[in-house]
């Protein structure tokens, strides 16, 4: 178990390490964005409506902003300041919106984010590993073709041009039968999982198809053949078992992209995730809120990175934990 | 003396499909097994010795089929047996063991319980059953401190018992055939013949028959009761251990005696066969040793051979054999190789 | 296990090495989808070529008096909200999508070879480094780097493609020390070498063909990858400035719009569509025509 404390130490200590350098490059490269927020002067200008209108709530917030990211101090430090905060949770107020923290806005669009992307690589495996598993016991005939040209077509669209298209769909061609946008009830998540997972649904059923035909190859099988075993447990601990491995390496990536995805298709459907956040803020130049949403959505896809290091280590007994 | 033999082959023949054209890997085979003997069967890489013996267990790959021949079975012909019969037979009546025990073991399964599901799957005895038999064979074939290591992965293995685990599964529930695929050609020398050894003494103790495949002609004549010598997917010479030893009479068998190097064999030149193994990409219509032959005349690009009988139990295919035994009776030298020993 | 063993080789000559590239062809016109998508790649650089003379229109021609019309025969494609005609709106953007994706997986390309090679060559704590980033651009979702680098360089067509170039080039880099530390040590190096083979010899028969097959995969894969990003950053409104077409704000305008005007949408996120699947055929079909695995 010593072993595992240590694995883990190193983990949170290389989460700590990355996130910091994300947010710091983050950071910089706002603040030498044009229009930028990280002026007092720029921070003026935009809360130059509410200067008329309350003046004292208007120097609180330009105090609020100046004191919290230390505008007038030299970058280095202010790029400290904002890694320390973020690192401790500490997010501060919006600036569009200067009245609200940034953290109530997260709590109420971390959970539906990561259940969309949780939701959609977990519907990939459940779908995509029986797929895969089809395709590679019946390779080279008409199923397995049918199922490898789809997998290809459902990778090459990207998640917002399905998501498009869905809309068109439901919306248009055939009103009424599905909501296409707004979230909460369980018809309103069909189609944004389905423009987002078809993708993931894709990869899943290709590598776990070439893992097969390969673990199908492996001698060992032919040794479980040799000694009787019945076809149907061949397949499954034999063969698909160690299969899984192959497919539980290629789940981080794909997670990495689900995230990505995760965006666009709230953005189409309308869905008020992180994703929504993160369009919000970027052409408003609404820094905190913008670097903010990365960092967590960057958090949300080392985790999964993590539980996939711990879930290979117990698949593969030949694999260590470093 | 002639029980009737456990498993009998006759006439298999064995095509591989390829993009390119059909390979021929087995041109008509006959060769048997009696009860308690063990066989070997010798040839080089590409002879058909293993694709024989895989496809009479249905163990081929893919783009493997058997395209005639039978195969006699304790009353059965196993290459018309459906799977499910098959998989009956496979591990339960006929166990064996592969030539890589690396690659033929599951890497993520430990072998104790690699070695129970042998049993399991032929629901040869209750689970607990099936763990007490497992910590007995592993000490049968002489892996120490079995309750603690039935919890290995194979990875944890050195190559030597990784193979007696491969042996343990395949006598797991007693099969009266065990076939040993090269069982040593991926272990080191020393080990090797401690392998041999255990098998030589599994089968005193179970009365098993043992089909042994090599291409290490010496390790047949050490072990094995009758030997046969495959090439190109044929059988050439068939015959019990003396007669190999004594009265060797085909050009092919000679030239594989030859070859083999020994203690002692030091300043002899090494008389190697000359030419390469051949595949053939389509049945053969004359002999397939003929090209590398040195007692070769025309008759023997012409006409196919037929494995007749040139004693008891003694089984050649060759048009000269005859010639070819008597020019070893006389030690002379064979066709234009000539053998000196020095000292 | 039945071992079928084939004569020796001969070793690699100048005849075989382009008999080959023949046998790979012929391999990757055996797939129908891989020489699709090669037609479809073609008629996309030809489109991109000549697209602005063949437009009837100039992108920034309006034509009020015909906004919002569905598909015609004077508006093949319909108009949109100002007027414009979308069949030259999208002949327009096949050129800057060219444009953005070819130049990003270049700028990847050559920030990921420099890296590699840096890595693979010098070895040590540059190896280490290089390969900490790598893994870091990895395990994190590169795409929001881009939006913030679009953000701050701008919207021109070269910001754009810097931003998304600048994030894309770990698999390269990967890819290439792999290589070079496959040559540095390879078995078949030492085989050659043993057999008396110079540097040069070994560098030109051996290695430089196993290079070049990976690098145009990885490049053929890359560059669809390139234009979904493209397309992305339209849909946080960070895509090339309008007035100029681009296929992602096309479909992301259509998407606002697509209740009421949803011929806006089908023929640019269906192009778009035929596009990227073009690029993925050909990716496919040059993985499996210069790697080929068993099937069966």
């Amino acid at each position: 178990m010593r072993g595992f404390a240590k694995f883990l130490v190193k983990r949170l200590v290389a989460l700590v390490v990355t996130m910091s350098l994300v947010i710091a490059v983050g950071y910089v490269l706002m603040y030498y964005s044009p229009g930028t927020f990280f002026s007092s002067a720029n921070i003026a200008a935009a809360l130059g409506q509410l200067r008329i209108e309350d003046p004292s709530l208007y120097n609180q917030y330009l105090h609020e902003f100046q004191s919290r990211y230390g505008l007038n101090q030299p970058l280095i430090t202010q790029v400290a300041r904002y890694v320390w905060h973020s690192l401790s949770f500490n997010f501060g107020n919006s600036f569009e919106n200067p009245s609200v923290p940034i953290m109530s806005q997260l709590q109420k669009a971390l959970p539906i984010s990561a259940l969309l992307a949780v939701g959609s690589i977990v519907l990939a495996v459940v779908v995509g590993v029986p797929l895969g598993v089809v395709a590679a016991l019946k390779r080279n005939t008409w199923v397995d073709s049918t199922l490898t040209t789809l997998s290809m077509v459902g990778q090459a669209v990207p998640a917002y041009v399905l998501g498009v298209i869905l809309v068109l769909l439901f919306g248009v061609w055939f009103p009424g039968v599905l909501p296409v946008n707004g979230w909460g009830s369980v018809g309103q998540a069909v189609l944004p999982v389905v423009a987002l997972s078809a993708g993931n649904v894709a990869v899943v059923t290709r590598y776990t198809r070439g893992s097969m035909v390969e673990a199908l190859r492996q001698d060992y099988v032919r040794t479980a053949e040799a000694k009787g075993v019945r076809h149907r447990r061949v397949v499954m601990r034999h063969v698909l078992r160690n299969s899984l491995v192959a497919l539980v390496t290629v789940i981080g990536p794909t997670f990495a992209f689900t995230i990505i995805s995760t965006t666009w298709v709230e953005q189409i459907f309308s869905i008020p995730g992180l994703g929504s956040l993160l369009f919000q803020a970027f052409p408003d130049k609404d820094v905190p809120l913008a670097i903010t949403s990365v960092y967590i959505l960057c958090l949300l896809v080392m985790g999964m990175n993590l539980v996939v290091d711990l879930l290979y280590r117990v698949l593969d007994p030949r694999v260590k934990l470093e | 003396m002639a029980a009737e033999p456990l498993l009998a082959v006759e006439g298999l023949r064995v095509c591989f499909e390829r993009a390119g054209g059909s390979i021929y890997a087995v041109n008509g085979v006959d060769f048997s097994v009696a009860p308690g003997e063990t066989l070997g069967i010798v040839g080089e890489s590409g002879s058909g010795k293993s694709v024989s013996v895989l496809s009479v267990l249905g163990l081929l790959r893919a783009n493997g089929r058997v395209t005639g021949g039978t195969a006699k079975f304790m009353g059965k012909d196993l290459l018309k047996l459906r799977r499910r019969q098959l998989e009956d037979v496979r591990g339960r009546d006929i166990g064996m063991v592969f030539q890589d025990p690396m690659t033929s073991l599951n890497p993520t399964m430990r072998i104790g319980d690699q070695i129970m599901e042998a049993m399991l799957s032929h629901h040869y005895t209750s689970r607990k059953g099936a763990f007490e038999r497992t910590l007995q064979l592993l000490e049968e074939v002489g892996i120490p401190d079995g309750r603690a290591r039935f919890r290995n992965y194979p990875h944890e293995f050195s190559g030597g018992m990784r193979q007696r685990v491969m042996i343990a599964m395949a006598i797991a529930c007693e099969p009266q055939l065990l076939i040993a695929d090269e069982p040593t050609t991926a272990l080191d020398v020393t080990v090797q013949v401690q392998i041999l050894a255990l098998l030589q003494k599994l089968q005193q103790r179970r009365r098993m028959s043992i089909i042994l495949i090599t291409h290490d002609f010496g390790v047949a004549t050490n072990v094995c009761d009758r030997i046969i010598v495959m090439y190109a997917g044929k059988v050439m010479e068939s015959a019990p251990l003396d007669d190999f030893l004594s009265r060797p009479a085909h050009p092919y068998t000679i030239g594989l005696r030859r070859s083999v190097i020994e203690v002692g064999d030091e300043g002899r030149e090494l008389a190697a066969i000359p030419g390469m193994a051949t595949v053939l990409t389509e049945p053969p219509r004359c002999c397939p040793f003929a090209s590398r032959c040195s007692f070769a005349e025309d008759r023997c690009s012409d006409v196919l051979p037929e494995l007749r009988p040139l004693g008891t139990e003694h089984f050649v295919a060759c048009h000269r054999a005859e010639e070819v035994l008597s020019a070893v009776q006389a030690r002379k030298p064979v066709g234009q190789e000539v053998v000196s020993r020095a000292g | 296990m039945a071992a079928i063993t084939l004569s020796p080789r001969a070793a690699v000559s100048a005849q075989r090495r382009s008999s080959q590239a023949a046998l790979a062809w012929r391999r990757y016109k055996r797939n129908k989808l891989a020489v699709f998508g090669a037609g479809g790649v073609a008629v996309f650089l030809v489109v991109g070529l000549i697209g602005p003379w063949v437009a009837p229109q100039g992108y920034q021609q309006s034509n009020f008096l015909y906004a919002n019309q569905p598909p015609s025969l004077r508006f093949p494609f319909g108009t949109d909200g100002l007027g414009h005609d979308m069949l030259s709106q999208v002949l327009w953007s096949f050129r800057n999508a060219i444009e953005i994706s070819f130049g990003a997986t270049l700028v990847s390309f050559l920030i990921g070879v420099a890296l590699g090679l840096w890595a693979g060559l010098r070895g040590g704590v540059v190896d280490m480094v290089v390969m900490r980033a790598v893994d870091f651009m990895y395990a994190l979702p590169n795409f929001f780097l881009s939006l913030i680098l679009v953000v701050t360089l701008g919207r021109g067509i070269f910001p754009i493609l810097l931003a998304i170039g600048v994030v894309g080039w770990a698999g390269y880099a990967r890819l290439i020390r792999g290589l070079v530390l496959g040559m540095r040590n390879g078995e078949m190096v030492e085989a050659a070498r043993a057999l008396g083979a110079t540097q040069a010899h070994i560098a030109r028969r051996y290695l430089l063909p196993n290079v070049t097959n990976s690098m145009l995969i990885a490049l053929a894969f890359g560059i669809p990858f390139d234009l979904i990003a493209m397309g992305a950053l339209s849909l946080f409104g960070l895509g090339p400035r309008p007035p100029l077409p681009s296929f992602g704000n096309m479909i992301a305008q259509a998407g606002a719009n697509v209740l009421g005007y949803p011929w806006l949408l089908y023929f640019p996120a269906g192009i778009f569509a035929v596009i990227l699947l073009s690029f993925l055929f050909v990716a496919d079909g040059l993985q499996e025509a210069l790697n080929p695995r068993g099937g069966s």
